[in-house]
This record gives C-alpha cells, structure tokens and sequence, in this order.
C-alpha cells in the first residue's frame, strides 16, 4: 500500500471556522485518517512537519506579509486548497475594500495604534498563488470537505455544483423565502451547502460565491420588491463577493454609488466608529 | 366502478384503521402552506388543501435514491474487483391521501415513462406498493391553476379510490379492484343510492364554472403552436429574465429526469450509486465531455422544457406534458408563466402571419 497523502492545514485572515468544521468532520468520519496523515493542523495540534503533499489553506491575503508564507506553502505542496470563504472569495474581510486602507486601520486599532499592524485590501488565496480546488462557504460543509478530499484522493479533479441555491430550497421542499418577504441571494449563489441556512428561514447571504450564471439584474429587481434600497442591495451583493465585484470592473452589478466605493474610495465608515478602546494596554 | 359513500366523521376512523397497515401520507398544514408528509394523527390530513411546493411525485422517483451498494477490491489475481448489491428504497404498502386530478394526470405520466417499454425495476417495486386516494378538485388551488384549459379537472384511471365532497358526506369511486378491497376492509362505507349520484351530479356540474380558460388556445393545438414558434423572439425575452434555478422543473409534477453519482465511503472502498433530481435548465445538464453544450443559453434551456412539455412528451407518450398544476408559476421568482409564455407565442404568430396588425 502507497504512503498515506501528507495533508497540512494554514491559516491566514479568518476565524478559523473552517478549520473548525474539519475537526467536526473528524469526529464523525474518523476512517479520513486512514486514508490521510495530518501533518500539520496548528489548531488541532502541537506536532509539525514541513513536507505535505496537499495544503489547505483558510483565510484571505491581508497583508504583504501573507503572500511570502502562501508562496513557501505553494512551492511545498502538490496541491492547494482553498478552504472557506475567506481564502475562496476573499470573504467578509474584503468588505473593508470599501475604505481607504489608513481609515480601516485606524478605525480598527484606533487613533494611537493605527500603524501597528500595516495590512492593505483583502483578497483570496488565488489572487497571490494557483490554486488547485475551492472548498466554498462560511463555513465550510463538512461532507463537501470529504467529498473533496475523496475526490483529490482518487486522482480526480474537484468539482462544485455549478448550479444557484435554489434547486436544493426546493428538493427539501422550503417554502421560497424570496416569496415570504425575505430577502435571500439563493438564485444567484452556488449551491452545495444543502441550503443549509434557508431550511432555518435565514435569507442566503452568498457566502459561497456566485453562482456560474448569476441573473443580477433580475436578483436586484427581487430584492427591490423586498422594499431595499439600492444601498442596501450593494450591501448584500458585496458582503462576501467584495472582491469578485471588484475584479468586474465597470461591469458591476452595482448602483452608481456602489461602483464608486469597490475600490476604496469611500472617505469613512458609515458604521458609528467604535470608542477608543479603554483600559487595553 | 362502484360508488360508495362514506361520512364525513368516519374519515378519521377510515384514516386511523389504513395506519395500521400502510404508511399514510397526504397534504398536511405546514407553516407556510401544505405538503404531502406522513400523516401521524388523522386530524392532520387536510383534504381541502390548496397546493403543495412538490408535487406526490416525489414518493414515486425520490428526489435521492439509491439504486445499489458497491464494494471495490482486489481479488486473488491482483484485479479489481466490484461486487454490488441492489437496494430497493421506500419500498412500503403506502397510500397516498388526497391527490388532486392534475397530479393524478402527473402520475400516469410516470407511469407510461417508468413502466412502458423498459421497466424501471426500483419504480416499478415502490409503485407496485402505493396506492392513490384521489380527490376531485371543486375549486381552483388559486390564480395560477390552468387545469382546465390542460383537461386535467377529471380525474384520470389511474386512481384506487376518488373521493368527492358532496354535503355532509364523500362520494367515493372505485378505481381498481385494490381499491375496492381496501373500502370493504378499512371503511364504513354503503353503497350510494340513486339519490347520492343525484347530488354528486349536481355538485360535479356546479364546479366548472369557477375555474377560468387562461390560454388563448385549446390545448391540441400546443404541439404544432411550439413547432411552429421553435424561432420565436418570445424565447430569447423569456432567457434574458430567467434566473437558471431549476425551480419550475424541480416542482413539476411531470418533469422525471435524473442524474445518476457514485457516493464513496470514507474508506474508499464502498460506496452507494444513486439517483437524484436533475434539470434541463441548469448548465450542465446537456454539457458533454469535450466542453460542448448542446444548450448554452438560458433561452435554449426554457424553449427546450416548453417543447419537452406542449410537443416532445406527446410525440412519444401521447400524453401533453403540462397538467396546468401552475406550481412552476408559483415557484419562478421572475413571473415565467406557462400560460403566459404560450399566449405570447400565440400573439407573436398573429404578428408574423399578419405584420400590417403589428
């Protein structure tokens, strides 16, 4: 019998979620062990080795920093996975692409501490270094992550389902929540989630990026019937997608004034700035 | 064949007494409408139900079965070896409560399509175990019904047992000789009098007018209608809105294709091939190896299911497609009507035939 294929986890700009949901899946389908050795999984364990054939890789390039760590891991390992949003799509974290990168810092670190930690427009794994495989979603569905890995495991190229949310709403027969007066990005986002967060009545936010085909103009028409505003409609489309939107260009699907912020232009926060933190330090 | 009746209080006791030995389902209250589930208590089985989000189909073709379970090894002489076993899914004495005449007109669909010619042996066993309980629609499920232009507000043979409210009390007809044995054995039923058909004629004859034509043609005219417009512009409007999503196809009670995945083990040496819901208007649907795809635009994707429901499916089963159920309507979140599609067709062949009107 060949070696078992030496896996290795990283993290970069993220909550480590997905990383979580792996050690979930490890739980419940402990057999993965016997087809793979984990070599390195800081969040699950102390012992490290540097050579590993497949990498997975959570969490987005924040920072100038990252992309010499993501290049060593490149050069090292046969394959890379993206695993989660955050490295997929860029994630929640590219919504601050939205400000010019001094007011984000100082937004978040505060007046005093703002060039502590020099950071610039987030961005996914790929847009650094190739990528063989995108485990999509925040988090990550953890028998999507299996199938994945049984797939690589076979020698076969990973596949998503290239088709919008909806088709998994209605074969666990949900009621539309777009017709309940919930807004919810399902037809324009990529199923293989089960629909997870629609069979509990919560709206899809995209988190596991468009869908191949994404009817936008017709989604935001949807969602101007939910009484949004167009704002708000940006809002949505930009949440986890900031990045994807950004790489269209003029093309867009956003409103005039959606346009203008993807690329930092945006003087502010139009979120209340937070107090200075107190007592810290 | 034979008309029985049966009171409305007995239902219960009817329902309770099949539980015993069938597995029950029917339309029951959900939070936000009705569903075909299991019937756990009697009282749940709402037989005045409007619609359902899917159609009963899904006890006959569910949306994922398994068809077999593999196990891959290595024999003696160093080959691969793959040894499997056929598995037989929801296969269970089952009645199906409470199906409407237009979902009745979707079942002898599946009929003809599973069982004539080539047998599907996994339909054909959980089919050989179910029994239809049909109710006669007296009012439209609401403003997406065109039941009645489709010629589905009677009931089709394919019943064991149709019921009709009539009063205080249900006419209920014998469809099969099963069916017969099952009023004989679980229902307090008498045979009807000259004076119930009376009533049950009134009642039949009184249901028509409140449903509504909606199509500016009758409906023997749709195969040549879509052959005709195959070039239409209509199409091309329909593609630009159209989100892709499945959704018309998916609670279709008609629409039977499938896709058919190995799912593998965690040990990678078993694993269960199974059969799942799929649509023609996703993009990979007619995707083949190579990269090519027979149906690339949206536009393609909806002329092909229109086709496939008011042409192809008559062509070959001598059966239209299209039971009027209007579930797609309720499910497009872009208004993609059916009747609203073939009107327009009709309206765009008017022009063509006569520009100087346009």
């Amino acid at each position: 019998m060949p070696a078992k294929p030496k896996i290795a986890f990283f993290d970069f700009s993220s909550c480590e979620g997905c990383q979580l949901t792996v050690i979930d899946a490890l739980q419940t389908h402990l057999g993965l062990l016997d087809q793979v050795e984990i070599v390195q999984f800081r969040e699950a364990m102390t012992e490290k080795q540097d050579t590993y054939q497949i990498a997975f890789v959570e969490g987005s390039c924040t920072r100038e920093a990252d992309e010499d760590r993501l290049r060593a891991i490149r050069k090292q390992a046969a394959v890379v996975v993206a695993l989660g949003a955050c490295a997929h799509l860029g994630g929640v974290n590219s919504m601050k692409n939205r400000w010019a990168i001094g007011n984000v810092q100082t937004y978040v670190y505060g007046e005093k501490n703002k060039e502590t930690y020099p950071s610039y427009p987030a961005r996914p794994i790929s847009a650094v270094i190739n990528v063989d495989a995108a485990i999509p979603g925040c988090p990550i569905d953890r028998f999507e992550f299996l199938h994945i890995v049984q797939m690589m495991l076979q020698g076969r190229v990973p596949k998503l389902p290239d088709y919008p949310l909806c088709v998994e709403c209605k074969l666990s027969e949900n009621a539309c929540l777009n017709t309940l007066g919930k807004p919810c990005l399902g037809p324009i986002t990529r199923a293989g989630c089960n629909a997870i967060c629609t069979t509990y009545g919560d709206g899809c936010e995209g988190c596991r990026g468009f869908a191949p085909e994404p009817n936008f103009e017709y989604m935001r028409e949807i969602l101007r019937g939910h009484g949004l505003s167009e704002t708000e409609i940006d809002a949505r489309f930009t949440m986890f997608n900031h990045y994807q939107l950004q790489q269209m260009g003029e093309d867009a699907p956003l409103s005039p004034e959606g346009l203008q912020s993807l690329n930092g232009e945006l003087p502010t926060s139009t979120f209340a700035a937070p107090k200075e933190a107190e007592g810290h330090g | 064949m034979t008309l029985y009746i049966l009171p409305k209080e007995q239902l219960p006791v009817f329902v309770d007494k099949l539980k015993a030995d069938f597995r029950v389902v029917g339309p029951v209250k959900t939070e936000t409408g009705f569903a075909f589930d299991d019937i756990k208590q009697a009282e749940q089985l709402k037989l005045d139900y409007p619609t359902t989000i899917l159609p009963p189909k899904k006890y006959f073709l569910p949306q994922r079965e398994v068809l077999f379970n593999y196990h891959t090894s290595i024999n003696e002489k160093g080959a691969r070896q793959i040894d499997t076993e056929p598995v037989f899914q929801d296969v269970q004495p089952t009645i199906i409560f409470g199906v409407h005449t237009c979902d009745m007109t979707g079942i002898s669909l599946y009929d003809k399509v599973f069982l004539e010619g080539f047998k599907d042996e996994h339909y054909l066993a959980r089919r050989e175990q179910i029994l239809i309980i049909g109710i006669e629609c007296l009012k439209p499920c609401d403003d997406a019904s065109f039941c009645k232009d489709m010629g589905t507000l009677t009931a089709p043979p394919v019943y064991d047992l149709h019921m009709t409210e009539v009063e205080s009390r249900y006419l209920i007809d014998t469809g099969s000789e099963k069916g017969e044995e099952l009023l004989q054995k679980y229902g307090e039923v008498k045979l009807a009098t000259t004076d119930d058909i009376r009533d049950l004629s009134r009642t039949l004859s009184a249901k028509w007018p409140r449903f509504r034509h909606r199509l500016k043609m009758s409906r023997d005219q749709l195969p040549s209608l879509l052959t005709i417009n195959y070039g239409a512009i209509t199409w091309d409007h329909l593609g630009e809105r159209c989100l892709a999503c499945g959704s018309c196809t998916n609670v279709c009670p008609t629409c039977f294709c499938f896709d058919v995945q190995d799912e593998l083990d965690i040990n990678m040496q078993d694993g269960q091939r199974t059969r799942l819901w799929d649509s023609c208007q996703l993009h990979e649907f007619a995707l083949v190896a190579g990269g090519h795809n027979f149906r690339e635009s949206k536009a393609s994707r909806i002329r092909h299911r229109f086709m496939r429901k008011g042409k192809y499916i008559h062509q070959v089963h001598d059966i239209l497609g299209c039971t009027g159920c209007g579930r797609c309507e309720r499910a497009c979140l872009v208004n993609i009507t059916i009747p609203g599609t073939l009107n327009a067709l009709h309206d765009e062949m008017q022009l063509d035939a006569n520009p100087a009107a346009g």
